[in-house]
């Protein structure tokens, strides 16, 4: 690949309209959840009285209008200050920069298990389609796209957990156990129960895409040049199934991202999907507002990836 | 109807439990009933040791009287903070920062005689400064919006007498302030919080400075926060090394975590797993009563509600020994008061049968009301059906019990609306905004029987009094009851209260609930009380050794 000024075109065209993108959902995300009916869980809960709620509403700064609570924060923003919580008075910079590495290591050790286990499975049914293999393979793709992601979450706690006592059941660490084996061990169940919510939809992905590959003209040509049927499909049917695979991958992570909301629940997960239940029940604005804007960067960022990413793997397509 | 995410978890994780359950029910290795508690251990005395592990929902707020301290942070501060009186395991106020008080001759002002030599977790003395500084400081100051501040209207200032002794002075008689005092009104160190009373976060979220019989150690978002002896401490040494709360948020997952030995006291929330730990080797479980009761309140700004004919009937038409069958399985009992059996010296037994569960006479209440029955079986007054909606907030059991009661009105000709609502929005259109019709929920109140901010008149519209039931009876007897003197003038007015409210129904009394809480076999020492108040008492718990 030639880096060239057509690729820094490239890239500072969908910067820039990924910018656009963030600062709009940002401004929605504000707006609606200050629309939204309640208000912050200091103020609305059972035992405070009208006189405590002013005084509380005063305090936040929630008497002012909404437009100019935004433009505070969108300009604390820019300077790279999200605000300050409303649910512990902390700033927000500090609450996303605690949960985000959990999310990460959690979303990426799913991201990493669901390509390295999809892309192979779906392979192998593509070249064993029909086979009892394959439908025994695509029965359990159904089961895995159909089963709730919490259910699956607590049936594999009490098996593994409460039954087998091998793996622990909640958290990222033990309490007294704070080694690098004990949180692998914390990141087996919750990033098993992650993958499910996208290793099915790689698994048919890929599968679809071998199979039509499999049909293709050069794939014939290939075999009947004398070539190594393990060299055919490495080189070649393996390498063009991927490109709509990559493509879908990107659609995947803010799936992912998502999921990671409920397996976070379930797990005790101390990430971001638990934050952002946590901030969008207690109605903390500046912080459901930067998360929301956290999300939107990293699904910007992968789209992003994605697209680069392409220009490697397809030949057809050359920025430069 | 809104659905919000949790609470659909909830819900549709606790169906799915059942079944979830029956499989690990199938692939334990569970010990034989029988060899799972050793009373033996119990006769060999307190040894010192081992750590604690308890389950929270969510991240606490260590300042009892941060706004943003929730249930989840009611456990660790009365761990950690001292109140100047604690519930006692009667729950009658006992002693804990001050030894003794005396209240003056005309009820206005209280005298509180402190310990001498207590110390704060940072070796600083504690003195008559930090209590006035907690009261003065914070609750009283009208800005701030203290948590509990509406439970000292009463309080118009603290004032220092000496290092060792603060006066009280009130407004108006308020016989339940020692019993107040014991209620989530720990007091805070002067020297470290002066400048920002709720919001230093390196207290809330942090280490904070405190005078109880543990200290925390760390605290880690997210994850848990562990706690160790405080040596600084004026009572006895704790024996246990180390208590531990953990985050976690599914109730499920808490199970779970009890079931493989993770936890070793907790409360049950999701009732419908314990018999599932009932049968569990190393687990006991126990009832414990809360000062708790359930009420259906109907909003007195309602023509048809305020007919007294009509709220009885209700009552009467709401099996509510079926709903504490089905949603409590069993764990509580029928209220016809505010004033539940956990405050054994002031609950009216007799009440308990007041109004059996009878459809025939609530027919007969609405139709002496005026309400007879049109062509299809719907009451009728004035040609207009008696139809109403009830707005349900997605908490607790508050679902299941709303669909009973629609269920139960709907046999006496009464149609009920469900309107169910995120808990959020929900406070705010039925606490905050009032605009409701009829709504259950439940009150939750410091161990004493003075009731006032949930039924003075005074409080209606704006303050707890949910119905905005209005009663110059009523209004006496609550004053009457802050005013009275000594246990037994108390004991006579709140007699009286009982079987007035009972009466009148200012909101429907539904049901006293019980606590179901999970021990390890091998955890003693704990009181029995709520989970919430044992935490007084954490210095006592103690490990047997296996």
């Amino acid at each position: 690949m030639v880096v060239g000024q057509e690729v820094i075109r490239f890239l500072f065209l969908r910067v820039a309209s990924g910018a656009l993108v963030i600062v709009f959902a940002s401004a929605l995300t504000f707006f609606f959840i200050n629309l939204a009916p309640g208000g912050p869980a200091s103020v609305m809960r059972f035992d405070v009285t009208a006189e405590q709620r002013e005084a509380l509403i005063k305090k936040m700064g929630l008497d002012k209008p909404v437009t100019q609570r935004y433009v505070e924060w969108a300009t604390g923003a820019v300077r790279g200050d999200l605000g300050t919580s409303l649910l512990t008075d902390e700033p927000v910079t500090q609450r996303i920069g605690e949960r985000l590495p959990n999310t990460l290591t959690l979303a990426g050790a799913a991201f990493l298990l669901s390509i390295s286990l999809g892309i192979p499975i779906g392979l192998i049914q593509a070249l064993r389609r029909g086979s009892p293999l394959d439908h025994v393979l695509s029965f359990f793709s159904a089961i895995g796209l159909a089963v709730p992601v919490f259910w699956l979450g607590i049936v594999l706690i009490l098996i593994f957990s409460v039954s087998l006592r091998v793996l622990p059941s909640a958290g990222v660490t033990g309490i007294a156990t704070d080694t690098f084996f004990d949180r692998l061990q914390h990141l087996v169940l919750p990033a098993v129960v992650l993958a499910s919510t996208v290793l099915p939809t790689i698994v048919r992905f890929m599968r679809s895409a071998a199979i039509e590959v499999l049909h293709e003209d050069y794939i014939r040509t290939a075999a009947s040049k004398g070539l190594a049927p393990r060299v055919v499909v490495s080189r070649h049917v393996l390498r063009n199934a991927l490109i709509p695979v990559v493509s879908a991958l990107g659609a995947l992570v803010p799936r992912l991202l998502g999921g990671a909301v409920v397996t976070e629940a379930v797990f005790s997960w101390p990430g971001l999907g638990r934050l952002a239940l946590e901030a969008a029940q207690g109605r903390d604005y500046p912080l459901i507002t930067s998360l929301t804007v956290v999300a939107a960067a990293v699904a910007v960022g992968t789209t992003l990836l994605v697209d680069l990413a392409y220009t490697r793997i397809d030949p057809r397509v050359r920025v430069a | 109807m809104k659905l919000s995410l949790s609470s659909f978890l909830v819900r549709t994780t606790s169906v799915m439990i059942v079944a979830a359950l029956a499989v690990s029910a199938c692939t334990s290795t569970t010990t034989p009933p029988g060899a799972s508690t050793a009373p033996s251990a119990a006769a060999a005395g307190p040894v010192s040791g081992g750590t604690v592990t308890i389950p929270i929902g969510a991240d606490p707020t260590l300042n009892p009287w941060s706004p943003n301290a929730f249930v989840e942070s009611l456990f660790i501060n009365r761990a950690i903070f001292d109140g100047l009186t604690k519930p006692g395991k009667d729950l009658a106020p006992a002693p804990d920062l001050a030894e003794s008080w005396t209240v003056a001759p005309d009820g206005l002002s209280w005298t509180f005689k402190l310990r001498s030599g207590v110390k704060w977790s940072d070796g600083k003395p504690f003195t008559s400064d930090d209590v006035a500084f907690t009261f003065n400081d914070i609750v009283l100051k009208p800005d701030l919006g203290a948590q509990n501040r509406a439970s000292y209207a009463a309080v118009k200032s603290v004032t220092v007498v000496d290092p060792t002794t603060v006066r009280f002075d009130l407004s108006r008689k308020f016989a339940a302030l020692a019993s107040f005092l014991a209620y989530n009104a720990g007091i805070m160190p002067k020297h470290v919080l002066s400048a920002n009373p709720l919001t230093t976060t390196t207290f809330n979220k942090g280490i904070p400075v405190s005078t109880g019989p543990f200290k925390v150690e760390k605290y880690t978002s997210g994850q848990s926060v562990s706690l160790v002896p405080n040596e600084n401490y004026f009572g006895a040494k704790p024996f246990l090394d180390k208590v531990v709360f953990t985050v976690v948020a599914d109730p499920n997952t808490q199970v779970a975590q009890a079931l493989s030995g993770d936890l070793q006291i907790m409360i049950l929330d999701n009732k419908a797993a314990v018999d599932r730990m009932k049968s569990a080797a190393g687990l006991v479980v126990v009832a414990r009563p809360l000062v708790q009761y359930y009420w259906l309140s109907l909003n007195q700004t309602d023509s048809r509600f305020t007919d007294v004919r009509v709220r009885q009937a209700f009552v009467q038409a709401i099996d509510r020994q079926a709903i504490i069958k089905s949603v409590e399985l069993g764990y509580g009992s029928i209220a016809n008061s505010p004033i539940t059996p956990a405050l054994a010296a002031y609950y009216d037994p007799s009440l308990a049968s007041k109004y059996p569960y009878d459809p025939a006479k609530a027919t007969e209440l609405l139709k002496a009301a005026g309400w007879t029955p049109g062509a299809n079986g719907v009451l009728q007054k004035d040609g207009k059906p008696f139809q109403f909606t009830m707005d349900v907030g997605q908490r607790g059991v508050l679902e299941p019990v709303n669909a009973l009661i629609q269920q139960d009105l709907k046999k006496v000709g009464v149609i009920v609306d469900l309107n169910t609502m995120e808990w959020n929005s929900y406070i705010q259109k039925d606490v905050v905004r009032r605009e409701y019709t009829a709504t259950v929920n439940w009150w939750t109140y410091p161990s004493d029987p003075d009731v006032f901010p949930y039924y003075h008149s005074s409080a209606a519209g704006k303050g707890f009094n949910i119905p905005g039931y209005q009663d110059p009876k009523l209004d006496d007897l609550l004053v009457q009851g802050q005013s009275a003197g000594d246990l037994e003038a108390r004991k006579a007015v709140y007699k009286q209260l009982q079987q007035y409210t009972s009466e009148v129904l200012p909101y429907l009394f539904l049901w006293y609930p019980q606590e179901i809480d999970v021990l390890s076999s091998s955890l003693k020492g704990v009181p029995e009380l709520g989970l919430r108040d044992a935490m007084h008492y954490i210095g006592e718990w103690w490990l047997a050794k296996k």
